[in-house]
């Protein structure tokens, strides 16, 4: 029998990746043995890069070039917003504007106020960067769980997607970094599964419908691994394999997929797996029991899903994916560590403000601001995160707090603790207060109503949702439902993220039950006068749901 | 020559500011890291520059060829009144400028073919044939260019009044995206580029004008170096017939007629763009052999 294309590719790709992978994070382990030197080339790459840039002509940096010390006292401080002019230009010329690179993508993410942002994805950054970070990473899972390549089916790679673009500014894609498609040159990432069939754009790009295909072309084989990003995903696709269990079983009985012909009817299989779906509380395990091996986020609001995992992959062994963000990469794991990873000190040059330092005031009103360099921050401590990128983006105050955890041959071992100004993040939907807020006015006034005292928190539940009392004249049932629609669709539109997870089913719809006026007025009084909550004051954003019982009754 | 066995490699895409008679003038450079094999400077049309280019710089600079591309005055980043042309004599003056610096830059041994596309080529012809446009080149490439056109266009007494022009109101080019290419995304570029020129003043076309007299009633000979007129097989702009009448007519026996799979005016925005810049690059370093070694 003829091989599949995509077999074919895999076994062209298996004993290169291995090796482009262990090269890659034995050039991370030398890094971290010595990160002033890792810190030091990073600096004098970017300077090299952007020296000669139109944007560090016309500011007067390119006198860096001549003194790297320069670097903190002649560049400022920045927030994406203070890029965006900058940006504008750079989506014209694609490249030379910030940095002396060509821009190939423009990498989509949510931006503080519901616009997208444009973060400038460059060859440089590609390729000396970014595709050598996730080398790096599975370097190490490699290391760990070599039976991740042990044969074409022996991993299920969620962290990434091929899907095909249909967003383009001034003629380049906008596109998030986790699509890696189309495939940039032959230094792009290019795993073994790169053309499975699973893989590739031609499987749905809708969460549920490319899920059901990652299942039915893996179900019944020796998946030994699950790559994730976020912890929901996990979670979801056992969701996904109790709801479509049925149609699965019949598409492995039918040898079809999603009714057409697909490989041979397996009726054996079909029974087993019949079998492990009868049991309400089936895990992945289950499912599959050569499964080894998962990886996801562990650290920070990730963490809560703890129990979950445990529950839906029991004895699989877990390894955490890399600290990153669209903005750039500031950790890899190199070991089993599950909640600390050294700094990426090869990645980007980074810098640091303690967290109680009011950083986002002090760079809102342009003043100087002191940062430490990766030596000078202690353990035990909390820090702002300020990085410098090979992308043109330099001196970014990410809003990212870290946790200096402990200090490896000099490198900082770190972990991520939250983001500054963001209110909650059940699975990287990263919802800022403003966000809610905005959705909150958009959807009372849809209703002609005005914005009154609100409370909105966090609900646990599966799937987990946002809840949001209000104060409104009239309250009713009936309000509520309508209220909650509207503002579920205006954060919907406000955040991609909270779209994306809403879409694929990985957050439920946000709810809000409206209250008389005075209503949490009566309620924060009530608990001002509690015990030792003289310090007791209204909050809208909480961190918990404690309050909607007392306030609705519910 | 290209290094054939090598992986794809990093490049640098800069933009230099050229100040010149009271303007600064964005030139564009797509380069290798490693050394430069040869250079190609870029013509662009009427509406187009250099923030077209963003597939075709990377792939010249991919072939170890440095690709400048000069925003003409009043396009693109560069300054200078938009929709309205300077004397020729500015026009030539700026190319020439931008050109010394592309010839310094790069060095006596490297190869440089000049690469006039459209309206450019027409930019291109005009230079060539100027008695003050003294660097050295060693290919020329016309792609899809209606050299000549307003001589073949307008009758003598149409051209003396162009040439008379002096008006300002803007005369629409009729430029339409689906000319250029039947690709989506390409045309939605084209259509939403803010840069785009699409209309000149009138006085400008009586520029046009004259910049082709420089070379249609040219007698002076071009240097010896080989030319290619280069099209789809069918362009819905340009009447090839007529414009590589001309090209033969410039010339002689250097020039040679190349077509491309494709009906549309904007190769680079067609499913022959890999294949021209991969000609090209071939075309101009070629022109780096030492045949006397």
């Amino acid at each position: 029998m003829d091989i599949p294309h995509w077999q074919k590719h895999w076994q062209a790709r298996r004993d290169p990746f291995a090796a482009e992978c262990r090269q890659a994070r034995d050039a991370l382990l030398t890094d971290l043995k010595q990160p002033a030197l890792a810190q030091r080339r990073v600096l004098e790459d970017v300077i090299d890069m952007s020296a000669g840039s139109v944007h560090w002509r016309e500011k007067g940096y390119s006198a860096v070039a001549d003194d790297p010390d320069l670097f903190r006292s002649l560049l400022p401080v920045m927030r994406y917003d203070d890029f965006v002019p900058e940006i504008q230009r750079e989506t014209r010329t694609k490249g030379g504007t910030l940095t002396c690179s060509p821009v190939l993508r423009w990498l989509k993410t949510s931006g503080t106020t519901g616009v997208p942002k444009l973060v400038p994805y460059t060859l440089h950054w590609l390729l000396t960067y970014r595709i050598p970070a996730m080398k790096a990473m599975w370097g190490t899972y490699l290391e760990y769980h070599p039976e991740l390549l042990a044969h074409p089916y022996a991993t299920l790679d969620t962290q990434t997607v091929r899907e095909d673009v249909f967003d383009f500014v001034h003629g380049i894609g906008h596109q998030a970094i986790s699509n890696r498609h189309p495939q940039i040159n032959s230094q792009d990432w290019n795993p073994p599964w790169y053309e499975s069939p699973w893989f590739g754009p031609e499987v749905p790009s809708g969460h549920e419908g490319r899920m059901y295909h990652r299942i039915r072309h893996l179900i019944g084989k020796d998946l030994h691994y699950i790559s994730s990003i976020n912890p929901s995903t996990l979670i979801s696709l056992r969701e996904l394999l109790a709801q479509h269990g049925d149609r699965l079983v019949r598409d492995v009985r039918d040898g079809t997929l999603e009714g057409r012909p697909y490989t041979e009817p397996d009726a054996e299989g079909a029974r087993r797996l019949e079998k492990v779906l009868l049991n309400r509380d089936f895990s992945l395990k289950d499912v599959w029991p050569s499964l080894t091996l998962f990886t996801c986020w562990l650290s920070a609001s990730a963490g809560l899903y703890a129990a979950k995992l445990e529950a839906v992959l029991p004895t699989v062994a877990r390894l955490p994916f890399m600290s990153c963000g669209t903005e750039g990469v500031t950790t890899i794991p190199v070991d089993d560590s599950l909640h600390s990873q050294p700094l990426a000190v090869g990645q980007a040059f980074f810098e640091f403000v303690p967290a109680e330092v009011p950083l986002g005031d002090l760079v809102a009103a342009g003043e100087q601001v002191e940062t430490l360099l990766f030596d000078e921050v202690e353990p035990g401590r909390d820090y702002h995160l300020i990085m410098t990128q090979g992308n043109g983006l330099y001196r970014l105050w990410t809003g990212d707090v870290y946790h200096v955890d402990r200090i490896v041959d000099g490198t900082p071992w770190v972990h991520f603790v939250h983001r500054d100004g963001i209110f909650h993040s059940f699975t990287g939907e990263k919802i800022t207060e403003s966000q809610v807020t905005g959705a909150i006015q958009r959807g009372l006034a849809a209703h002609g109503l005005g914005t009154g005292l609100f409370m909105c928190g966090p609900r646990w539940a599966e799937p987990p949702y946002y809840i949001v009392v209000a104060e409104v004249p009239e309250p009713s049932a009936p309000l509520d439902a309508r209220l909650s629609e509207a503002v579920d669709a205006a954060l919907h539109e406000i955040n991609i993220e909270y779209a994306s997870k809403r879409d694929s089913g990985r957050l439920g719809a946000l709810e809000v039950v409206t209250v008389p006026h005075d209503a949490i007025a009566a309620y924060v009084e009530s608990r001002r006068q509690q015990g030792n909550a003289t310090q007791y004051k209204y909050k809208p954003f909480q961190r918990d749901v404690d309050f909607v019982a007392p306030l609705t009754r519910r | 020559m290209i290094e054939t066995k090598r992986p794809p490699q990093n490049i640098r895409r800069e933009i230099a500011g050229l100040p010149v008679d009271g303007a600064e003038l964005a030139l564009h450079l797509w380069r290798p890291r490693g050394p430069v094999k040869g250079a190609v400077f870029y013509f662009h049309g009427l509406q187009s520059h250099a923030g077209w280019l963003w597939e075709v710089g990377p792939q010249f600079a991919d072939n170890d060829i440095a690709f400048y591309v000069l925003d003409r005055r009043g396009s693109g980043i560069s300054g200078g009144d938009r929709q309205d042309l300077p004397d020729a004599d500015t026009v030539l003056r700026d190319y020439i400028t931008a050109l010394e610096h592309v010839r310094a830059a790069i060095g006596d041994e490297v190869p440089l073919s000049l690469f006039g596309h459209c309206l450019g080529g027409s930019f291109m012809a005009a230079l060539m044939h100027h008695p003050d446009f003294t660097t050295r080149y060693d290919a020329a490439i016309f792609c899809s260019a209606w050299l000549g056109k307003l001589h073949a266009t307008l009758d003598d007494d149409q051209r003396h009044a162009l040439a008379t022009e002096s008006g300002t109101e803007l005369w629409d080019a009729g430029l339409r995206s689906e000319d250029f290419t039947d690709e989506l995304r390409h045309r939605h570029f084209i259509d939403n580029d803010d840069l785009a020129a699409r209309a000149l003043t009138r006085r400008s076309r009586g520029v046009l004008l004259a910049l082709e007299s420089l070379y249609m009633g040219s007698e002076r000979p071009l240097p010896p170096v080989p030319a290619a007129y280069v099209s789809g097989v069918g362009d819905p702009i340009v009447d090839l017939d007529d414009a590589r009448a001309t090209f033969r007519r410039m010339t002689g026996s250097h020039g040679a007629l190349i077509q491309f799979a494709t009906d549309k005016h904007y190769l680079f925005y067609t499913d022959v763009r890999a294949r021209l810049v991969d000609w090209a690059s071939t075309f101009t370093l070629l022109q780096g052999l030492n045949r006397d070694a």
